[in-house]
């Protein structure tokens, strides 16, 4: 009964229903089945509307909540001391010093010394604390801190964050982080799709220079099509005539599609004093070919804004516009609509391109094989179906161009919001029937 | 009347203003040059009556179109106008006259549609709590877990059967007989009263007079109706970014229409109503509007729940507010409007699960 409900509400809100995976909530029984004394537990049960008068309910409710408790109990709990990762907080340079590094988390996270010693970014510091990974202790000047130890508790460290930008970033790194995505923060990433100074700012003048002459034409046009004379200066034999003498009136923001259009306006706009919404982190998509030394482009990037914050405000229009010209990570759509994409090609690694400097790493490690194996996994996955002109312009507009995420922080609540910049004014979608009488067109 | 066109017939233009049909022209026959020339500079774009528009209140203002045909006309070509007793086109008469005097209308006007669907539905929900019931006798009676789960199963099926034999057996709404009421509906010739009118959304109107002249009025005769003399720039504001943005919009082939039953601005169809629905969910906004934030998610809670893409378009003006006022007085409404600029953005919600590949 429940199902068909939820089928019909599924439905009706197709987008919504993205949620429902996510949200679902921990069934014990599954992980009662590994523990010492596993007994057969059903499943989590039907639920119903409303109480009806009857203990079933309250059975069921029991039954699981036993099922989390034995599970608890029986498992066992601790941390072998062998595997200890001690890491020392250091006031002076806001990170944590990790003296003999070891363990999964070094893929990812931390910054390698010449001696072997690692240095934690601060959040990175509390991201492993809190997860057990590493213990934390606390680098006072003027003792022996390595053995007369100083340990500090998770209280302590949140006692240490800075400012409440720097908590805020925290808490988007360490939620993104433990569902499974690489987070990086945005400062001395040495990766970026735009080749560094090339270009000066004197194409921009050149093409100010271009634009003002169709401002003259459309001027003219307008005075034309606007005057109670229209008709009889001008004929219209098609409606996308029509429709092209409207569409001259009111001028829009066009949005960068093309790689070339990205970085002629990319140089333009980096004179600019720092944006008042910097972009924070870097977010790649879970991998398991990670190399933080040379991690490629993002996915996805992160602006952070704190809904309770009366400093802060939602970004107005020429905020959003600034925050999407210094964004540099994988332009989606760009390598959606061709099949041979390779970012390797497109991005650069402390100046020079990528496909330059990392192949040749990677021909070196992992030998041609993986590489060959992998370019058969991705093969079946994107089928070369090409997509009709119309479908592909409702992508264009749903989906729109540049993009990036918004994390809305409210008292711990974190949601995203995937703002992209559209244009409909570079795309028309009037209808033209599809006649096979070969009617001259002009 | 119950006749009905196929729709690519029938809405065959997207604009009231027609292109010029023209014979062809056959390249090594100069007799159908001649005749194309002829055709070329006898025919005109524009129409020959112009469309009859009233107006109601002073305060808010209702722009109506009382003709039968007129009505029609703005509605089949390109979507104007809402009928006042239907939900979008003026039907209100056609079903008048189906349930009046003849049945063997079959019921396609979309109201009729909708509201035998939500019959349907409503005996559905009802044999759904019969069974809702059973559960609890069951439940009541001390049935075992297992027991309850079978009766779910079956019921589950049943209802499953229930729904695809409702949906192939057409239960036609009951018939309703003529009522005394209904007499008051008709002329003393036996027909039946047009009791409706389109009414115009002020932009529509405008865009009706100033982009394309279809109506019988001027576009300042228009505004004064709709805003008076303005003294304030304020007062002139949201009229003007509401046409920009509508013009914008229709310009590039979209049919925008009222957005309310959304919480926004306008809805984007790429053809029109009847022929599909609409994806896009625009809201207007000044280029430095600062919302509380739960005004943004609230809205994309909405549209997303109605599965279309919010787009949020921002209008910047250009100009100080004193050269567009001193236009306005003017009537150079044509400098007015291209002197806002809009730009658009998406804003969907990002769930990291959906995200991770």
């Amino acid at each position: 009964m429940e199902k068909d409900e939820e089928q019909d509400i599924r439905l009706d809100t197709a987008p919504d229903s993205d949620l429902e995976d996510d949200e679902l909530i921990q069934d014990w029984s599954q992980a009662a089945q590994l523990s010492i004394r596993s007994s057969t537990l059903p499943k989590r049960g039907e639920k119903d509307y409303e109480p009806d008068g009857t203990n079933v309910q309250e059975l069921l409710l029991y039954r699981a909540r036993k099922a989390m408790f034995d599970t608890l109990s029986n498992s066992a709990r601790g941390s072998v001391v062998k595997n200890l990762v001690k890491a020392y907080y250091d006031p002076h340079e806001h990170k944590a010093l990790v003296l003999r590094p070891k363990g999964n988390f070094l893929h990812t996270l931390g910054k390698m010394h010449r001696d072997g010693t690692v240095w934690l970014e601060f959040h990175e510091f509390v991201y492993l604390a809190e997860r057990g990974s590493i213990t934390p202790f606390y680098k006072m000047d003027g003792i022996d801190w390595i053995n007369q130890e100083l340990p500090l508790t998770i209280e302590d460290l949140y006692m240490l964050f800075k400012s409440q930008e720097e908590l805020d970033t925290f808490f988007v790194f360490e939620h993104l982080k433990r569902l499974g995505f690489i987070v990086m923060p945005t400062n001395n990433s040495l990766d970026s799709f735009f080749e560094p100074k090339v270009g000066k700012n004197s194409g921009q003048a050149l093409s100010n220079t271009w634009n003002l002459l169709p401002e003259w034409r459309k001027t003219i046009h307008n005075t034309i099509f606007y005057s109670p004379w229209k008709f009889w200066l001008n004929r219209y034999t098609s409606n996308p005539q029509i429709y092209q003498s409207l569409n001259q009136l009111i001028p829009s923001y066009r949005a960068p599609r093309t790689e070339e259009e990205l970085r002629r306006t990319r140089f333009g706009s980096m004179t600019k004093k720092p944006s008042a919404f910097p972009i924070s982190l870097n977010v790649w998509k879970p991998r398991t070919d990670f190399k933080k030394k040379s991690p490629g482009i993002p996915d996805f990037q992160v602006v952070i804004y704190n809904k309770n914050d009366p400093n802060q405000h939602f970004p107005t229009y020429h905020e959003l516009q600034e925050i999407f010209q210094y964004l540099d990570y994988k332009f989606e759509f760009l390598s959606e609509i061709d099949d041979k994409w390779d970012w390797d090609d497109h991005s650069y690694h402390d100046g020079k391109l990528r496909s330059q400097t990392v192949a040749n790493v990677k021909s070196k490690n992992a030998g041609v094989a993986a590489d060959s194996k992998k370019s058969q996994k991705v093969k079946p996955k994107r089928k070369p179906k090409p997509k009709s002109p119309r479908v592909q312009q409702k992508i264009r507009l749903k989906n729109g161009f540049r993009s990036f995420l918004l994390a809305v922080m409210d008292d711990g609540m974190i949601s995203f919001i995937k703002i992209s910049e559209t244009d409909f004014g570079s795309e028309n979608v009037w209808y033209v029937p599809q006649l096979t009488t070969k009617k001259p067109t002009l | 009347m119950g006749k009905r066109k196929p729709s690519s017939a029938r809405y065959k233009y997207p604009l009231p203003i027609h292109p010029i049909e023209l014979p062809p022209l056959i390249p090594h026959n100069p007799i159908s040059w001649v005749y194309w020339t002829y055709c070329y500079f006898s025919s005109v774009n524009g129409l020959t009556n112009k469309i009859h528009v009233e107006f109601f209140n002073d305060k808010y203002v209702h722009i109506v179109v009382k003709d039968d045909s007129q009505m029609n006309y703005l509605w089949e070509n390109g979507f104007f106008g809402t009928g006042q007793l239907s939900r979008s086109e003026p039907t209100w008469k056609n079903r008048t006259h189906n349930r009046l005097a003849d049945s063997d209308g079959h019921g396609n006007a979309l109201e009729k549609v909708t509201q035998h669907r939500r019959l349907l539905r409503l005996e559905f929900k009802k044999q759904r709590e019969k069974m809702e019931q059973e559960l609890l006798e069951l439940r009541r009676k001390g049935g075992t877990i297992e027991q309850e789960k079978e009766l779910l199963e079956q019921q589950r099926k049943s209802l499953r059967v229930y729904k695809s034999q409702q949906s192939s057996a057409e239960v036609l709404p009951h018939e309703e007989t003529i009522r005394d009421i209904d007499l008051l509906l008709f002329t003393d010739d036996g027909k039946i009263r047009q009791l409706e009118s389109l009414e115009l959304m002020p932009v529509e109107a405008m865009f009706l007079t100033f982009a394309l002249p279809v109506l019988d009025i001027t576009a300042k005769d228009l505004t004064r109706r709709l805003v008076g003399i303005p003294e304030k720039y304020e007062d002139i504001h949201q009229f003007i970014s509401q046409y920009v943005v509508y013009h914008h919009y229709r310009s590039h082939g979209w049919c925008a229409r009222s957005g309310v039953k959304f919480g926004c601005d306008y809805l984007l169809y790429q053809r029109g109503p009847p022929l599909e629905h609409a994806e896009f969910c625009v809201r207007i906004l000044n280029s430095n509007d600062i919302k509380d934030y739960n005004w943004y998610s609230s809205l994309a809670r909405v549209v997303a729940g109605a599965n279309k893409t919010y787009v949020l378009c921002y209008v910047e003006s250009l100009r100080s507010p004193e050269t567009i006022l001193r236009w306005w007085h003017q009537g150079n409404y044509k400098s007015i409007f291209s002197s806002y600029k809009v730009g658009e953005i998406t804003y969907k919600r990002w769930i990291p699960g959906k995200n991770r590949e």
